[in-house]
């Protein structure tokens, strides 16, 4: 398969089953919002070293949130509703409830609850104040800038994906950056999925295992242009630089929509723009139940 | 579903008791039937069909006609509708566990008393104890929403433990008096101290109150993102107030002499 002179590869993105959840983080100005929602989100890029993946999914104006002020939404990500229920609560605790004038309310609705104030609500140290009304409970904590208002807790899903995959293979850095900012702006529009790495991008691909014991990942190194004379290379003669995007979804449906919107982008730019081919990362099979075949996927 | 409208044959002469008269129970009956079921009068007990002329109507609810000596009605209420035309007497609503209790009239002693879901609204005043204790009981109203268009009598909201009671107009004497947890909100002045006792909960003011119950202590006036929230998830909240909330109030609290952190928010 050939898009705008990119080869799409026979190859597939193969991904697995994740707990996930959505927060709504409101603040007096989009500005502390957003720096509480970055905050939150930082060093969570895989759950490999960071025990789980979590990013901003989208800006909320003020009329959709609980409270009325400008909100961003995040999705968090990990590999089982019990590291989930770990990671949650404490990156709410160091990073939002600390940031000032903000807020933390649940973005999803249903499935098993993860703790909010649940576990926060002792930082109040006996002053704070639970409220049940219209349906949901919320705390509130009394600090230093007034009170921390959040929910007792947030839904849930147990059957999100994690680990939706491309490959940009290119002729050089230049281009390959380009294309994957490219893709990484018009992927920013699917909902229910977030692009866990810096900027959405990732430049260090790994394969499973490496030749140092207790190694659980290492360099990609079929796809690192400086060993290309290794034998064990899958670039084409005059690819100079690979970089990787990686999708988490609420569902396999949400992972497969923000692929191919991101391929669409990517093979928009095409042949001209110093893009060779799209791949995908897998380990045979062996790692996830899911899936995503390139070229079904682009048909 | 058929419903049922229950009209009073005359005045009652003395004080009767419908509770347990609820849509579950007339499930499934017919008018015969349920003319048959035995509720207290005064000192005996009578068949519902000497008191009520009893026919079915389309809408599935049930549909009564009130007197002031008529209480217990929508008492034990889980599911379906009670619409009430006229005042009725005590404990209206008491114990409900859901459903709907709407009453075109005023209500006696107790309305609401231990509820713990539901919805009652009432179009005039209340009688004392709104949302109060059971006998027995050491917390009173657990849940659901009273919303009250009139005036509520003395001890509003004794005891109150969860849910919210809304009054449009003034409360009396001791209004939040003991409560435990829960809102109580209060659109009109407030007659005497309120508070006295409370352990937890809000009480939710449109003015200052003349008269703060001793302890009290006035933390000042703060923009409340908690207010925020719940004017937007509590509609009723924000009707009640006739507009959008600010978030901003002046928040009193105590009963500290109780060692209590209930809060008396007067909205700015």
């Amino acid at each position: 398969m050939n898009l705008n002179g990119v080869e799409i590869r026979d190859s597939f993105a193969e991904a697995f089953p994740m707990a996930a959840t959505r927060l709504v983080i409101t603040a007096d100005t989009p500005s502390w919002a957003e720096t509480a929602a970055r905050s939150m989100t930082g060093f969570a890029t895989s759950v490999v070293g960071c025990g789980c993946e979590a990013a901003i999914e989208r800006t909320i104006p003020g009329e959709e949130t609980p409270d009325g002020r400008p909100g961003i939404a995040v999705l968090v990500f990990a590999m089982s509703l019990k590291a989930l229920r770990k990671v949650v609560p404490a990156r709410v605790g160091q990073c939002v409830l600390t940031a000032p004038s903000t807020a933390c309310y649940s973005g999803l609705d249903g499935g098993p609850n993860v703790p909010i104030g649940k576990a926060l609500r002792f930082f109040g140290d006996g002053h704070q104040i639970a409220k049940s009304l219209g349906g949901g409970r919320i705390w509130r904590i009394p600090v230093m800038d007034g009170e921390f208002v959040c929910d007792h807790a947030a839904g849930s899903i147990e059957t999100a994906v994690g680990g939706g995959n491309f490959l940009i293979l290119a002729r050089s850095r230049t281009a390959a950056l380009l294309a994957a900012e490219g893709a990484v702006a018009a992927m920013a529009g699917v909902a229910n999925t977030i692009l866990p790495f810096p900027g959405g991008v990732v430049r260090s691909g790994s394969k499973i295992g490496a030749k140092y014991p207790g190694l659980v990942a290492s360099t990609n190194d079929a796809y690192c242009p400086t060993l290309r004379a290794h034998g064990r290379t899958a670039l084409p003669p005059d690819a100079g630089s690979v970089l990787e995007i990686v999708i988490d979804g609420l569902s396999a449906a949400d992972v497969a929509a923000s692929m191919r919107v991101g391929i669409h982008a990517v093979c928009a730019i095409g042949e001209a723009g110093g893009i060779l081919a799209v791949d995908a990362g897998n380990y045979g099979g062996r790692l996830g139940p899911f899936h995503f075949k390139l070229r079904e996927l682009m048909a | 579903m058929t419903g049922w409208r229950l009209e009073l044959r005359a005045p009652l002469a003395a004080r009767a008791d419908l509770s347990g008269i609820v849509p579950a129970r007339l499930a499934g009956l017919g008018p015969a039937e349920i003319g048959r079921l035995d509720v207290p009068l005064g000192t005996r007990r009578v068949a519902l069909g000497e008191l009520f002329s009893v026919r079915s109507i389309a809408s599935p609810v049930i549909e009564l006609t009130g007197d002031p000596r008529l209480d217990g009605v929508g008492a034990g209420l889980d599911e379906g509708t009670i619409l009430v035309e006229g005042t009725v007497g005590a404990h209206a609503g008491s114990g409900m566990t859901g459903g709907r209790l709407a009453i075109a009239g005023d209500a006696g002693e107790g309305l609401a008393r231990g509820m713990r879901a539901g919805r009652v609204t009432l179009s005039g005043d209340a009688g004392p104890r709104v949302g109060g204790a059971l006998p027995g009981a050491k917390a009173g109203m657990r849940g659901g929403v009273v919303a009250i268009a009139g005036d509520a009598g003395p001890r509003a909201g004794e005891r109150l433990r969860g849910g919210l009671i809304l009054v449009g107009g003034a409360a009396g004497a001791d209004a939040a008096a003991g409560m435990i947890a829960g809102t109580l909100a209060v659109r009109g002045g407030l007659a005497g101290e309120a508070g006295v006792g409370m352990r937890r909960g809000s009480l939710i003011l449109a003015q200052e109150p003349r008269v703060l119950a001793t302890g009290f202590g006035d933390t000042g006036e703060h923009d409340l993102i908690a207010l925020l929230v719940l004017a937007r998830r509590v509609p009723e909240l924000t009707e009640l107030f006739g507009g959008p909330l600010t978030g901003r109030a002046r928040r009193h609290v105590g009963d500290r002499l109780v060692g209590g952190e209930g809060e008396i928010l007067v909205l700015c």
